[in-house]
């Protein structure tokens, strides 16, 4: 097993435009061990997210290199990362991203449907995962019936269905009241805990980054400020 | 992803807008109907041309002219000849001796000359004017002519005729079997010199008073025939057909038509036409040459055939055309609603990408839902074509048959259109479907999930 499992080196994001040019990362270099459970912080427009974009395959960098358990995701052509997305991470949003028109079931199982999967399999696999995520009894429901909370475990357990090793959180809090955000990161620290589950979570609350998360890294600017490691 | 899926996933989003979806297969279906519709129109014509040639052995026939003449003026008197006839064209007159050699030729079965006397039917107290044309025993029972009453005459000098039921229902019988046995009039007209006085010359030639006279002749109805749809060329084509016999013994001008009356002038009538049947389409090219080595001209209703397949290829492209408009404008509102669907749906498509839906994915879930917009269309196309050529169909042979006007099917559905139409229907718009789907796909899912 390689000492780091995701490895970003001298990575740089430069949105273009007619008339302007955003950096929003520059020269980032970055280690996550596997099994991890990191946070990413830093104020708005500080990279965070593009970052997690860049590590899920979402986005392309315009410079630098990114190690995915030994792949370089860097350099894959549209449908390597497709594939990429699908089996080797998943990812969580602050606005859930559900489809309004699924059920819950349904959502969990849409990955699976790109995989090519039998429906009935699917709908098996989705359940399973439902159940650990703490729904198993609400899977007809629509997102419009759930509550955020309940959302957001939703779009957990579509990360989760095609068993990644890592799982990228897009400030999965930011939507939610402080009680149901604790029980959100309560869970991801649970899956981090008892599945190994390498988990990068862009986050403002300080308070549960210490509480919950290994480590931490601070952007500004599109640059590293900080480094830290406590667990 | 499974087909199955696809299906699904397309048939429940379109669902989800139930409104522009059935709006937008809605213009698929016009389009196709009219497409149907016309392309089952001009197909039908051909059919129907087609059915009538085979049925009645017309590649069997060759029509003999005397040279000089064109193919056309038998059929359409009052057309002009396109040249002027070459009057000192060599005088090979059609005659009985010719018709003796050529029934002679090896292959030829029978020969009998193109005779039409015009003359006054009278029946159930109405009259009507028609070319009676005489026709012999053998050449009336056999299945050129179809009977929905009756037969032909058994004899050459039998005194009854066969009368065409578009004719009788005129007469006001609807049931053609109550015509049979009853009694009809013909009456011809003929030269009548015996009260033609000299002085009568200068009305005569200013038209006033003609050395006309009309004589009787009552013949019993032993056949009706069935008229036929489409008539065109064909050697037997009347509503009143005569044996020789009876024809020789009626008083009656010696031309049918006014070419004849050039010939006469010429010294050399003989008979305008000759119909001759072969046994088999094979002897049709040597037979012709034969005849055109005699001096005559020949006419084989085989090589119009040719020309007429091709005339109907032309209407049916002609035909399509007018359809396909219909089509295109159609397909501009698929591409209208699917390019709105993927405004609607940005962020449903960007979290499919960002859960592992490729390029391909998301183009097959557009391209399934255009061929599903343009099945619908197609099928539903299909019928409204069916039904509307349908009841065009009915209205035009309720009409027609007012006047007399057999029952024709105008429009013909094999089953190469029904699946061709519905196949045209998810080909168009699936090529419909290819901007929307390349759109689709090149979706950039950090854009359509960016929570603003």
């Amino acid at each position: 097993m390689p000492p780091f499992p995701i490895l970003i080196s001298k990575l740089s994001k430069v949105y273009a435009t007619a008339k302007v040019k955003v950096v929003a990362l520059q020269d980032v270099s970055l280690g996550f061990e596997e099994g991890v459970f990191a946070a990413v912080t830093g104020a708005s427009g500080s990279g965070k997210s593009t970052l997690l974009n860049l590590i899920g395959g979402l986005d392309t960098p315009t410079s630098g290199t990114i190690e995915v358990r030994g792949k370089k995701i860097s350099e894959m052509n549209r449908e390597e990362l497709a594939l990429y997305r699908r089996s080797q991470v998943g990812m969580i949003f602050q606005s859930f991203n559900l489809i309004p028109g699924f059920s819950a079931l349904e959502n969990v199982a849409l990955p699976l449907v790109f995989s090519g999967m039998a429906k009935r399999e699917r709908g098996r696999q989705a359940g399973e995962v439902l159940a650990q995520v703490g729904l198993g009894a609400r899977t007809a429901h629509r997102p419009s019936e759930l509550s955020g909370g309940e959302q957001q475990r939703v779009a957990i357990a579509r990360a989760l269905v095609n068993r990644p090793r890592v799982l990228l959180a897009d400030e999965p809090t930011g939507n939610l009241d402080s009680r149901t955000s604790r029980e959100i990161v309560t869970l991801l620290a649970e899956l981090n805990r008892d599945q190994g589950l390498t988990i990068i979570m862009v986050t403002h609350e300080e308070s549960l980054v210490r509480e919950f998360a290994g480590c931490s890294v601070r952007l500004s600017d599109g640059r590293v400020q900080a480094e830290e490691k406590w667990r | 992803m499974r087909f199955r899926d696809h299906i699904e996933l397309s048939f429940a989003n379109l669902w989800k807008r139930k409104l522009r979806t059935s709006l937008t297969a809605f213009g698929v279906t016009i389009g196709i109907g009219a497409l149907v519709s016309m392309v089952s129109f001009g197909k039908g014509m051909q059919k129907n041309v087609t059915e009538s040639f085979r049925s009645l052995d017309l590649f069997n026939s060759l029509t003999v002219f005397s040279e000089g003449f064109m193919a056309s003026e038998r059929f359409d008197p009052d057309q002009r000849p396109a040249e002027p006839v070459p009057s000192e064209a060599p005088g090979v007159v059609l005659d009985d001796a010719a018709l003796e050699k050529i029934a002679s030729l090896k292959g030829v079965e029978t020969v009998f000359p193109e005779i039409r006397i015009p003359a006054v039917v009278r029946f159930k107290g109405k009259d009507e004017f028609r070319l009676v044309q005489v026709v012999p025993a053998a050449v009336a029972s056999s299945r050129i002519l179809r009977f929905s009453a009756g037969k032909g005459y058994a004899s050459d000098e039998e005194r009854s005729l066969i009368i065409g039921d578009s004719l009788l229902r005129q007469f006001g019988v609807r049931e053609p079997p109550a015509a049979l046995g009853q009694k009809i009039v013909i009456s011809s007209i003929s030269f009548d010199f015996s009260r033609f006085g000299p002085e009568d010359l200068t009305a005569a030639l200013s038209g006033e008073r003609l050395p006309f006279a009309t004589e009787d002749t009552e013949l019993t109805i032993v056949g009706v025939a069935e008229s036929q749809a489409f008539a065109g060329p064909l050697p037997i084509q009347s509503d009143l057909f005569i044996p020789p016999g009876v024809s020789k013994q009626m008083r009656k001008l010696p031309f049918s038509n006014v070419w004849d009356i050039f010939r006469a002038s010429e010294g050399r009538l003989g008979y305008s036409a000759l119909n001759v049947r072969l046994s088999s389409p094979a002897f049709v090219e040597p037979i012709k040459k034969e005849i055109t080595g005699m001096g005559f001209r020949v006419f084989a209703l085989a090589d119009q055939f040719k020309e007429i397949q091709r005339g109907f290829l032309i209407m049916n492209m002609v035909l399509a055309a007018v359809g396909m408009i219909a089509i295109v404008v159609a397909s501009l509102g698929i591409v209208n609603t699917m390019v709105m669907s993927i405004l609607e749906r940005y962020s449903e498509i960007g979290i499919m990408k960002a859960v592992g839906a490729g390029d391909r994915d998301i183009r097959r879930i557009f391209f399934f839902e255009s061929s599903v917009i343009g099945l619908i269309g197609g099928i539903f196309g299909f019928a409204l074509g069916w039904a509307v050529s349908g009841i065009i169909n009915r209205v035009v042979n309720y009409f027609l048959a007012r006047q007399g006007v057999p029952y024709i099917p105008y429009f013909s559905f094999p089953v190469w259109l029904a699946l061709g139409a519905i196949a045209f229907s998810v080909g168009v718009s699936l090529a419909a479907g290819v901007y929307p789907a390349m759109r689709a796909a090149r979706v950039d899912p950090v854009r359509a999930l960016r929570h603003d």
